[in-house]
Formats: structure tokens, sequence, C-alpha cells
């Protein structure tokens, strides 16, 4: 048990602090409910498949800045298709539109493959063109949603077995954002594929002797930053009922919550779980702000004062932990 | 300025700690709170919609504490920061919608939960939600036409629009449009996006100036001060520009040198209409319709009259970037100084 | 037999066999430098003493020092301890910008300009008088030279020759040359030796490193020689000196380690595991033949550049080969990517660890990792099977595990052991050792040896460089001499001590008297040096 926790010290301390901003909450708005952490998991549902995106090519050693216009286009493409059709029109919709976001991304990581361009540029030059791709479709927020998939992320399921009080606090959001990331992740990470992303970003050289094939590991990765990014681009068109063409403020954030979800920028580190509480963490400072009622100006201040303060602090553990 | 008042919030837990101390200080008449959500930050007409909601809830000695989520974001960003206004327990929320149907969902929630919602600017889906807004789609045709009738019915005209993709813009689009049908020989020669931002519109200006191609005016939405800089440093022929009632442009209105151009009012302070509209509801008074339209005046300097009424308005003491139609008849009871300092209930 | 200097540096043999004073100015006097990393010393008590007009070369084997004690002098590190005298005053030598101040100026072995900036804007960011740039670089045989060409857009052999002019054109009083003349051709060569000889008439120094015995022997007065970290003679240069640098070099054996059991006279005709014929790879390695037998260990000896690397790169897959063939088990083979000599059984370690291993990932991954790219397939690793062919491993090879969670965490003997275990649970048929025992403490070293001894044992071949030559008779079967990109010598294991090693890999000829019984196998490639 000691030795689970020391080796996953950051997810357990990111846990520690998502439970004491709760307690938190729950001091400042004594009325914070079940109902309310619903409204907070499908707040953190984009936010969550951009940084899972944003995640998988940074421990593969790379940066995708194409995540926020990735989710833009292929929620105007979904929103556009589903607009005035049926409601089983949409079982074709959810896996066209992931297939579009996998292909796409592993174009980012075509292009960086071949023409060896920095993958910074190369996704730079992604988000201008996905953005530009994303009004064409739709030139102003617009389209539809199906009901089901609207409905998928609203309210609680009955599990068997669990009482309903433990329920109330699994809202749907959860549930789905839970199965998406452990039908793609967890097989992944038994795999060799998961073994050679990890590989390339931690040393490209070794991986290469060790007979890792670098390149087709690099586009993989970047697929399924598409892949998660059309995810999260679905969850925006399912939470809004529409689509927007223009990108949202996923880039910043996804990069944000991989850094303080202990991914190491640079690759090789770092897991899913750490970046997705970390998605949760900051959506609940953004609430507590709120309930708070602190000046609007002054909580992106917070907000950022807060995400370094928690690096540094693992930073810190992490030097003194070390053995001698 | 503000400052002290920041410092004391910046631990969450002193915070925690002096909103507990809060629910005392209610005094007698101000028993609302009233949540504010919008997703434009840092642009003059927000930040004067803002200010006008924090005055016109001083003004109103009805408002307790006011609640403003303010920041740059999206639909869905904004449907977080609607249901956190729900979980606080607001009694009415003010909100200039980023999409009409994108936050239908949260809105509904609030409706469920007893909270009176007021979308300003920008029209909402939700039908159990009040509307106070600008019309958008007259605001274009009105000055577009009067640009048109200006260049004489024919020649090429400059589109310079706000945010693709934004709701205000394509509604802006729509009267433009029915505008240009009325004059078949006005032509677009240039259509642009300047996304409602100052440098960047200027830049695309002078671009285009520098291309040489001919233009006889310039429609803008919005963003127009820096145009007529631009066509005065670039010593470019002088056409008519049209713009919206922002000071800076207004005061170039009154004494640039043979600048003929239009400014079509749209009034930040409907944020302050917005307030006022809430509390009426929340007393009891409810309007007939759902949605209250604030019809958009134009003001030219190409007549005597018109050159009277721009004197008339014209206010140095304002930022160029704000609309210098600081209130509206009727909806707004705030004193210039109270916008002006834009301070809101309890700061 | 010269003086012994490493106990009392300021003893210079010279100094007395000249009858020169032993008060005479030193241009430059670097004495007790010491200089660390961690547990491992680079320099233990070096010294140089240099006079002024001398022409002085410093040698060493690979990992000798010298390179350090270079750095030391030109303010590129730091010494932990020592006195540098620079004509007799004591000098903190902080920085390089702080050794051209005192009149010491080095050329590195790699050209030092900046690629992306003109000849004219490089002169200036180092202070250079162009004038007499231009003059050096006319002088050195470059007439018609462009100052407003970019760096990157130069010949490697032009930029050598301006990194000579640059460091003359400030009139140094002791210039510092690299390996200056490895890059050269012959006639541009000559010019440098000219120059060299001209600096020295003029009353300048210059200290020389080179592995050319024959331009070290014409151009020096003297040779300082360093052996692990410390100076252990300073040698005048008059006939016959070469054998006395060489015995210095190496240094006298107190104690003769016992060599491990080697090939069985039965194994000796065992079949031919790989065979290299005329291979050619990238500019250093130019054409070299030889076989592995199954059950060998056959030692590769070079200086530092001489082609190893590249053979290496080849034989692993990381480098493609532009002439010759590859067979592995009779076999011709193409490696495109690791991936294909992988799955050839080919294994390769580098000395370097960080270029082998994840060091952030576990022991775990990092043994599974190259066991798991045998196969084609991208599906999930049977995790059972894998945690017993990972326990396996790392019990066979007593990895302390504690620290498991990530490999930087291990000690250095344990990550080297870690990058073997990998293969051994990979199952490679052929090893390629490259300097697997650089930087490790003697026990690991020997539980190495013994490793790669059992694995020949059990029929599979290793391929072994080392730059510890003492190496080749503890644990080869024979040891393959690279000089030039051409394999110079094959020297079975029992003549193969290191004094013939060391004859060998600077291009020396062997005695005449030594055994060609293997050479005979390879027509092409055998010879004298070149």
């Amino acid at each position: 048990m000691s030795r689970l926790l020391r080796r996953n010290g950051w997810v357990a301390g990111l846990l520690a602090l998502f439970a004491v901003l709760l307690v938190l909450t729950k001091i400042i708005q004594p009325g914070y409910g079940a109902g309310d952490f619903g409204s907070l998991a499908r707040a953190g549902l984009p936010f969550a498949f951009a940084v899972a995106a944003q995640a998988v090519v940074v421990i593969a050693g790379g940066i995708d800045l194409s995540v926020a216009s990735m989710m833009a286009l292929t929620s105007v493409t979904a929103a556009s298709m589903m607009n005035g059709a049926s409601e089983e029109y949409a079982l074709f919709v959810v896996p066209f539109v992931l297939a579009m976001g996998f292909v796409l991304g592993a174009v980012n990581g075509i292009l960086i493959v071949v023409t060896r361009v920095p993958d910074i540029v190369v996704t730079l030059a992604m988000l201008f063109v996905l953005q530009g791709a994303a009004l064409l479709v739709l030139d102003a927020p617009g389209g539809a949603a199906a009901e089901w998939l609207k409905a998928s992320i609203t309210g609680t399921l009955p599990f068997p077995f669990l009482p309903d009080a433990v329920t109330a606090w699994l809202p749907n959001a959860l549930v789905l954002l839970v199965v998406c990331l452990c039908v793609v992740w967890i097989p992944l990470k038994r795999s060799r594929l998961g073994l050679s992303l990890y590989a390339i970003g931690s040393s490209e050289l070794a991986a290469f002797r060790s007979g890792v094939p670098v390149a087709r590991t690099r586009i993989i990765a970047y697929g399924l930053a598409g892949l998660f990014g059309a995810m999260g681009g679905l969850s925006l068109t399912m939470s809004t009922g529409i689509g927007a063409p223009i990108p949202g403020p996923y880039l910043m954030a996804s990069v944000a919550a991989v850094v303080l979800g202990g991914v190491v920028l640079g690759g090789g580190r770092g897991g899913l779980l750490g970046p997705i509480i970390a998605v949760f963490v900051l959506r609940l400072v953004r609430t507590d702000l709120t309930l708070m009622a602190i000046d609007p100006n002054v909580t992106s201040i917070i907000e950022g004062a807060i995400m370094v303060a928690v690096v540094m602090f693992g930073a810190f553990i992490a030097i003194r932990g070390r053995p001698a | 300025m503000r400052k002290t008042s920041y410092l004391k919030m910046l631990p969450l837990l002193a915070g925690a700690a002096m909103l507990a101390s809060v629910p005392g200080a209610f005094a007698e008449g101000k028993q609302y709170t009233i949540g504010v959500s919008n997703t434009v930050q840092g642009n003059g007409w927000r930040e004067e919609m803002v200010c006008a909601i924090k005055a016109q809830a001083l003004a109103s000695g009805e408002v307790a504490k006011l609640n403003i989520a303010h920041r740059n974001t999206d639909a869905a960003g904004q449907l977080e920061d609607l249901r956190n206004l729900i979980s606080a327990k607001v009694d009415a929320i003010v909100v200039n919608p980023a999409d009409p149907a994108g936050i239908k969902a949260a809105l509904e929630e609030a409706n469920k939960a007893g909270i009176v919602v007021v979308a300003v600017d920008q029209a909402v889906t939700e039908p159990t939600a009040y509307i106070i807004s600008n019309n958008q789609e007259q605001y274009a045709y009105l000055g577009a036409k009067w640009l048109f009738q200006q260049m004489g019915g024919k020649g090429g005209v400059v589109y310079m629009r706000g945010a693709a993709g934004a709701s205000a813009d394509s509604d802006r689009d729509k009267g433009f449009k029915k505008a240009l049908a009325e004059f078949p020989d006005v032509k677009v020669v240039h259509e642009v996006f300047t996304g409602w931002q100052q440098d960047q519109a200027k830049q695309q200006i002078l671009d285009f100036i520098a291309t040489g191609s001919p233009f006889e005016g310039i429609w803008t939405s919005g963003i127009d001060n820096v145009i007529v800089d631009a066509l005065v440093e670039s010593g470019s022929k002088m056409v008519p520009v049209v713009g919206a009632d922002n000071a800076g442009f207004v005061s170039q209105l009154n004494s640039v040198e043979g600048l003929v151009g239009a400014a079509v009012t749209n009034p930040g302070s409907i944020g302050g209409a917005g307030v006022t509209l809430a509390l009426q509801i929340l007393d009891g008074k409810k309007p007939a319709e759902q949605t209250v339209l604030v019809e958009p005046e134009l003001w030219e300097n190409a007549t005597p009259e018109g050159k009277e009424k721009l004197k008339s308005v014209v206010d140095p003491s304002l930022s160029a970037e704000w609309p210098v139609s600081i209130s509206i008849p009727d909806w707004t009871t705030y004193s210039k100084e109270q916008i002006i300092a834009c301070k809101g209930p309890g700061e | 037999m010269p003086a012994l200097a490493g106990r009392h540096p300021r003893l210079q043999s010279g100094t007395i066999e000249d009858g020169a004073p032993l008060t005479e100015e030193l241009i430059l006097d670097a004495s007790g430098v010491a200089k660390s990393y961690g547990a491992v010393a680079a320099l233990r008590n070096a010294s140089l003493a240099v006079r002024p007009g001398e022409v002085h070369a410093l040698m060493g084997a690979n990992g000798a020092g010298k390179s350090t004690l270079v750095k030391i002098l030109t303010g590129a590190i730091h010494a932990d301890k020592g006195d540098i005298l620079i004509r007799g005053k004591r000098r903190d030598v902080r920085s390089p910008a702080d050794a051209r101040r005192a009149g010491l100026v080095p050329v590195y072995q790699d050209a030092s300009l900046i690629p992306d900036l003109d000849i004219v804007s490089n002169l200036r960011l180092t202070a250079t008088p162009v004038e007499p740039f231009a003059n050096w670089v006319k002088e050195l045989g470059v007439p018609d030279l462009d100052l407003s060409e970019m760096a990157r857009d130069i010949p490697l052999a032009v930029l050598r020759v301006l990194d000579l002019a640059r460091a003359l054109a400030v009139e140094p009083d002791v210039l510092l040359l690299d390996e200056m003349t490895a890059a050269l051709p012959a006639n541009l060569a000559e010019r440098v030796l000219d120059v060299v000889r001209r600096q020295s008439r003029a009353g300048r120094s210059v200290i020389f490193i080179s592995h050319r015995f024959v331009e070290i022997s014409a151009l020096c007065d003297r040779a300082t020689v360093l052996r692990d970290g410390q100076t252990v003679g300073v040698v005048d240069m008059e006939p016959g000196a070469e054998e006395r640098i060489v015995e210095l070099m190496l240094g006298a054996k107190i104690e003769k380690q016992r060599g491990f059991a080697r090939r069985q006279a039965s194994q000796a005709d065992a079949g031919t595991r790989l065979s290299v014929r005329n291979l050619r790879v990238g500019t250093k390695l130019a054409d070299v033949s030889f076989e592995l037998k199954n059950g060998e260990v056959a030692g590769v000896v070079a200086l530092e550049g001489q082609g190893q690397d590249e053979l290496f790169a080849a034989l692993s897959g990381s480098l493609r080969p532009s002439t010759g063939t590859i067979e592995a088990d009779g076999v011709p083979v193409k490696f495109s990517h690791p991936a294909d000599a992988i799955r050839a059984g080919i294994a390769y370690i580098p000395g370097d660890r960080t270029e082998a291993l994840l060091m952030h990932r576990s022991v775990r991954e990092n043994i599974a990792l190259p066991f798991s790219a045998r196969f084609r397939n991208w599906g999930p690793i049977g995790m059972q099977k894998e945690r017993t062919i990972v326990g396996r491993a790392i019990e066979r090879l007593q990895i302390d595990t504690r620290a498991q969670g990530e490999v930087q965490r291990l000690s250095g003997g344990n990550q080297q052991k870690v990058t073997i275990a990998r293969w051994i649970a990979a199952d490679a048929r052929t090893v390629l050792c490259f300097d697997p025992t650089r930087g490790i403490d003697v026990g690991t070293k020997r539980e190495i040896y013994r490793l790669l001894r059992e694995l020949a044992g059990q029929g599979k071949s290793v391929l072994f460089y080392t730059s510890e030559l003492e190496e080749v008779q503890l644990v080869c079967d024979r040891a393959i001499v690279i000089f030039g990109g051409k394999v110079v010598d094959v020297l079975p294991a029992e003549i193969a001590d290191e004094a013939a090693l060391t004859r060998a890999a600077y291009g020396l000829p062997r005695n005449a008297t030594a055994d060609v019984g293997i050479l005979a196998d390879l027509p092409a490639t055998n010879g004298a040096a070149s």
C-alpha cells in the first residue's frame, strides 16, 4: 500500500487536494450537493477530453497546439450532420466524427515525421487549418444534437447494488468520461504500443535502438490525440446542443492540466489519471471563486497562482523524497 | 484603487471566512443577489456593459450582492459559469449569451431552480428567459443604408465585420445584406473579420489601402476610430465611414477634417437595463412581452441637425472604446459618475 | 626510464637532462590539478609545464584525462584542486574568455565557429582582429575566402583552418591544438605543421595533442604523458621516445589479472555467426571485413574516432552502410531499422547508458521494451509471460531492484546490468557491446566480464569494443584493431597485451615474429599502418 502510494504520490496528492476543495465548497455553500457535482462533471467533460488528448502527445514527447481547433471542427461537423436528422442517424455520426478526429490527428503526426518540421510549428499551422475548416462547416454557431446524446450526460444512472445516495454522486457525465478514457487507455497501456509511447517520450534514441518504430508510434500518438479531441468536440455538442466554430479556451487549459497532473513536458513521465483529476481541481477552484463572488478579474490570477504553487510544491516534495 | 479589497480575498480560506460573515451585513431594502455571466473580457463595449450592471445594481438599492462570472470563454464555459451561479443560489441571472441555443440547458435548469433569467444584448432560445437586447439586424441595416446613400448608390464598399461565428455578427450580416440588396450598384470590394480587435482591424485596412484598390465607403462593425486613424495616417482619400457610437469615433466625427460618417447607437448600458428588468420581474412586475428590443439611432455629420446631435453627445471623459450612450431612458437610473466609477453594491 | 613525476609533478626529467636552470621561467605551469564528476575522478593529480617557444605534446590513452585537463586550462570547466601559473603568476582561469586574456587560446577538435553567422560576425563575437586573421588564412593555404560567407556553408577542413587562423590572429602565448590535423587533407596538414614550427621559432609555445606519432616525433620538443588522471612522465622527443611514451601510457602492471576461461578448442571451428565484408559506413569507416564465430568474444580496439562508432551503428541497424555486405548465419541481411537487427537476434549495448535506457521508466518496462520489439504485432503483451521473463532476467543478473520504479535511481553498475538483462530476456544471439564498462565500479565490471563469457559459453557471440585495453585479454578470444577506418591487425588474445594493442592502435607495425595465422583470413584488409 505504501509503495502504491509512493509511486502514485502525485495522483494521491491531487485527489487529496480535490477532497479539500470539496469540503471547502461545502463550507462556502452549505447547499452544495450531488446535483451541483453533476454540473461540475459536465463542465469538466470537454476539458477532460482535451487534456487526455494533450497528455498522450506530451507523454510521447510532443505537444499539440491544435487540440482546441480539433474540438471545434469535430463539434461543428457533428452538430451540422445531426441538424434535422433522425435520432438513429446520430449512431452513424458519432463513429464518423471519432474516425475523422483520429485521421486528422494522424495527419499532424505524419507531417511532423515526414517533413521534420518541429511539432510545435506543425500543430500551430494545423490550429489555423482546422479553425478555418470549422468555419467552412458552420460559419456561425448552429446545428443540433440528437436528444439521446444530450441526455447521456445529464442525470445519473441507477447502478445495481449501489444505494441512491451513492449513485447520486456518480453523474452520467463522469461515468461517460471514465468509460471513454478506459476503453482507449487501458488496452493501450497494456500493449506494446503503450510502452512505445512512453519509450519515445522518454528517450527517442534509446527507443529507436530498442527496436521501437519511432515514426509510426509518433503518428499514432497524434492520431489518439485527435481521437480524444473528437470526443471532446462531441462532448461540446452534447452539452450545448450546437456546434461552435470558434475554438474555446481548451488549448491553454489542456497544457495547464497536463502539467498540474504530473505529466512532464518533454515526455516519458506521467499518466492520464493525474491530468483528469487536475481538470476537476481547476474546475472546482473556478466554482469556489464564483460562489465567493470574487472579482472576476482576479480569478484567473488565482487560478494561475494555484497551478504554479502546486507544481512547485510537487517538485519540492520530489527533491526531498529522492534517496540520497 | 481596488487593490485592498483584492488582497483580502486572495487566500481561499480567508475568503471563505469573510463570506460566512456576509449574511449579517444585509441592509434594509437590499435583498437580492444577482448573478452575471459574460464571455468576452477586455473589450470596451462589454466592459461598459458590466459597469452598467454594477452601477444599476447600486443605484436600484435593491441588490445586496452581485456575483459576476466574467471571462473569455465559449458556450460550454458559459454553461459552467451559469451552473456555478445556480449553485451559488442567486435570485436572478443577467446573461450576455455566448450562443443563443448553446446555453439553453443551463437556462432551463435556472428556471427550474426558480431563478429569473434576463438575456441582454443577444437573444436566447430558452422560452422561459426574458430578453432585452439591441436590435443588431436593424443596427447594421440602418448604418449600411445611410452609407450606400452617401456613396450615391454605387461603388465599392469595404465590409469590416466582427468575429466570425459570433451571433451578433451574423445578425448584423443579415441587416447589411438587406441594405445591400436595395442598392444593386454597390459592390463589396473587401470583406474581412476584425474579430472586434482594434489593432487587427487597423492592420487589415492598412493592408487593403496598400493594394491601391478603389473604394468609396467603409462599414465597420464597431471597430471604427482606428479605421479613421488609418485613413488619416496613410493620407488616403477620405470616404464615408459608418461605425458605432464609441466615444473615440464620435469625437472624430466632430473634429476630423473632411470625414463624413455616421455612428449607430449600440448602448453597452443594455446591461443596466437587464438589471432593471430582472428586478421588476423579481418584484412581480412582469413585462407584457418576453422580448424587449432597444432600437438603434443613427447620428450622422452630413446634415446640420446631425452635427448638432453629435456635438451634444460627445463626451471626452469616456475611454475611446466606450459607447457614448451610457444610459437608456426609462431603463437605467444611475448617474454618469456611477457608471464611470464602475462599482457595484458592497464594493 | 624517464623520471616518474606522478608523485611530484615539479620534478621534470627534461629540465634536468637539458641542464637548464630549474628556475627558468615557464610560460604555463599547472600542477596538482584534480577534477571529479561525482564519484568518478577524471583527473587525480595532473601537471603540465610548458616553456616559452616550445612545442609540447600532451599524450595519454583514451580516458586518461587529456580532454579534462585541456578544458580546465582553457577555462571551460573548473578544477577542484591544483594551481595554474601563467608566467609565474597564479591565475584563476574562470572562463574561456579569461584564458584568452591570459594568452592561452585553444583550437578544439570540433569546429567552433557559429554555423548561422558569417565569418565577420564570428570574428566580432570573439573580438578577433580581421586583418591578421585574413593573413593567416592565406598563409594556411586558403587563398580566396569570402568573409561574408556563412560558417554553415564552409567545408569542414576549411573550418578547422579558420579556427586555427582565428586563434593565431590574437597572437597567443600558448596555442593549444587538439587533434588539429585529424580532419585535414595532407597538403593543409603540412601547412599547419609549418605554422606550428614558426610559432615556436617566434618564441611562442604550442601544446599539441595528436594520435599521430609521426607528427609528434617530427614536431614536438617534449611530451607530457597522462595515465588514469595523473601525469606519469615528461619525455624529451628524441629517437626511441615513442616506445617510452607507450610504456608510460600503459604503466607498469603491478598485478596481472587472470583472464576468464576462453573458447574451448572444440568450439574453435563453430559456425560463423556474423560475416562482414568490405563494409563502408559514412566518412569514417572506410573498408572493414571480419567474421564473428558462434561462442566467440571478439574485441574491437581503436583510438577515438577511427570508425568504430559507425561499425557498431551499422551492425545494429541504426545506420545504413554505403557499401559492403553483412551476413547473419550465412544469410545476407539488410537492416533499415534497429528492429530488423533485433529480429535477426543482434542486440546493441551502447557505452552511454542514457542512450539505451528509458531513465524515467521502471526496470520492468525497460526490460520488456526490446523483448516486445521482437514481435511484429501491436497487440497486448501477455502480462503473465512478460512478468516471468522479466523476473528471470532480473534474478539472473542479481539486479538490486529496491529502486525499480525509475531506472535513473539505480547505480551505474545496476543500470548497465539492466541494459544487458533486457537483451538476455529478448533472447539475443549476438551482443554488440560498446565500451560497456566505462565508468562503473570494479565489482560490477567483473560481473559483466563473467556474463559476457557465460553468453559465449552458451554459443552466443559477442563483439566487444573497449577503451580499456587490459579488458581484451580478460574477456576476448581475439582483438580486431581498427585505424583510419580499416582493420589494421587482428591479434589472438595470447599476444594482445596492452603494449601490442597500443602499438597496433596507433598504426605502428607489429613485431615481425607475431602470429599472422588469423590475418590470413582477411586478404583484403590486413596490412601495415596507413
